[in-house]
């Protein structure tokens, strides 16, 4: 199959559908037990099937241009389409919290994964399609499960401790010195995932990277090294991106009057 | 004529849209007390939370000594004019992190006086050993006399009270009441007092106003 490494196995479209044919087994125990997940499992197949090979024309086309301009183009799509996945998967909203989303992954995301390229592997140019496009990747996919946890957690806090906020306010205190502590529970929860990753990596599970780099064929201890870089990139720009929605969040919801705007958040409608 | 401490005037306030109070005017002088009645729902809570500038009125504006909220700065004025919600709210913690905790803030100009808390405490019928025991878990009207604890532990120009004793027996009352009039005659603290029922607090006001008609001149 053209495109894969020097040692990975070529896999033909037979051996395709034959993995294919796995989902087969969880759709079967899901009939079996009347879960009722049979249509959705299908649909999540066939969105997973569509995706991935309109990611894998898109790529290889972007990839033969080697230009800076489509590589921009497909992250910012990859960071607007992570933004609005962010603020979905909170319980909670206020207006304007996807573009707050989308701001807060172009400065976290973009800059860890330019930092990554241009200084620490140092690949010339520095958006050279094959390297920026998956570690921007990697890195925004647990970004979002970061700022998505954090967006949730401060958005819980203030709409469902909103007298204690207050008590606070009314006491003298400023609206920084009122947001501290839900906000720094806030970025505290949305790191939890990225440190539990951090705590168990390689022995729970190898890394998605290392993993893919292994069965490329790769030497190990190459794959480790990588695996290191890309865990401290995500670890960087998940605590970067939960302190940037946080600060947003408490900009929009407090006023220069020292006000706290808790009618602004509203429940998703799910 | 002597300049009033806390200057209400054209006071509007409405809540989800809906007006509430109109043309309200209250003039506090040091050391008064003042009460404001009016049935459930007119809008006496909210305007309190007006006045404390925790949300905006709809029209109308407030003046300490004179200088509006933002001369002094929104923190800076509500350390000046402390609202008592009357859903007492506690945080984690003992009474003893509570009370001191409005003097870790920016605007705080003293320190916590621990026995001067313990003296109070005994004033508002609560023991000294209250003091190191988990806020959370005392009773509601405990509760409610702690939170005027550490209002008056910050010493503010102006208390805001809303209804400082709906969940206290008579006894308890009876010495809220003593401590607001003693801190008013000894400090020059002026409250305004917030019940839908004429009561013991309310009655020993030196003035009362019904904000039944939504229109008031006090």
């Amino acid at each position: 199959m053209e495109g894969t490494g020097p040692g990975a196995v070529a896999l033909s479209p037979w051996q395709l559908v034959l993995a294919a044919s796995l989902v087969l087994i969880a759709g079967g125990i899901s009939f079996a037990l009347r879960l009722g997940l049979e249509k959705r499992l299908a649909l999540a197949s066939l969105r997973t099937v569509v995706q991935l090979l309109l990611v894998g024309v898109i790529l290889r086309w972007v990839f033969r241009l080697e230009h800076v301009l489509p590589v921009l183009g497909v992250v910012l799509v990859m960071t607007i389409i992570a933004g609005r996945a962010a603020v979905q998967r909170s319980g909670r909203t206020f207006p304007g919290a996807t573009w707050r989303a989308v701001v807060t992954l172009v400065l976290s995301a973009w800059l860890t994964a330019v930092l990554v390229t241009g200084a620490i592997i140092q690949i010339e140019p520095w958006y050279k399609p094959q390297y920026l496009i998956p570690l921007l990747g990697m890195i925004l996919g647990n970004a979002l499960t970061g700022i998505s946890l954090c967006l949730d957690q401060v958005l819980q806090s203030l709409a469902g401790q909103r007298e204690q906020v207050e008590m606070e306010l009314a006491h003298g205190a400023t609206r920084w010195e009122a947001a501290r502590a839900p906000l720094a529970d806030a970025v505290r929860r949305g790191m939890i995932p990225i440190i539990n990753s951090m705590m168990v990596a390689g022995l729970v599970s190898l890394p998605g990277m290392m993993t893919g780099q292994i069965l490329a064929g790769e030497d190990p201890f190459k794959a480790v090294e990588y695996q290191i870089v890309v865990m401290f990139m995500i670890a960087a720009a998940t605590s970067l991106g939960c302190m940037l929605i946080a600060v947003l969040v408490y900009h929009r919801l407090f006023n220069a009057r020292h006000q706290l705007l808790s009618d602004l958040i509203t429940k998703r409608q799910n | 004529m002597t300049e009033p401490l806390l200057q209400i005037e054209g006071f509007a306030v409405a809540a989800n849209g809906i007006p509430l109070l109109r043309d309200v005017a209250i003039s506090l002088g040091t050391g008064e007390r003042v009460a404001l009645t009016g049935p459930s729902g007119c809008g006496k809570t909210t305007l309190l939370r007006a006045i404390a500038g925790l949300i905006d009125p709809v029209a109308g504006s407030v003046r300490l000594r004179g200088q509006t909220p933002e001369t002094f700065g929104w923190p800076a004025f509500r350390r000046r004019v402390i609202l008592v919600a009357q859903r007492p709210v506690l945080l984690e913690g003992t009474v003893c992190q509570n009370l001191s905790r409005p003097f870790r803030y920016a605007t705080a100009k003293t320190v916590f006086d621990e026995p001067r808390a313990l003296d109070l405490m005994a004033q508002l019928l609560l023991e000294p050993g209250r003091m190191t025991q988990e806020a959370l878990s005392l009773s509601e009207g405990q509760r409610q006399r702690i939170c005027l604890l550490r209002a008056l532990l910050a010493e503010p120009d102006v208390v805001l009270l809303d209804e400082p004793s709906s969940a206290l027996d008579d006894a308890a009352a009876e010495a809220v009441d003593v401590v607001v009039r003693r801190e008013a005659r000894q400090r020059g603290l002026a409250a305004l007092i917030v019940s839908h029922e004429r009561g013991r607090i309310t009655e020993s006001c030196d003035r009362v106003m019904d904000l039944t008609s939504a229109k008031g001149a006090a």
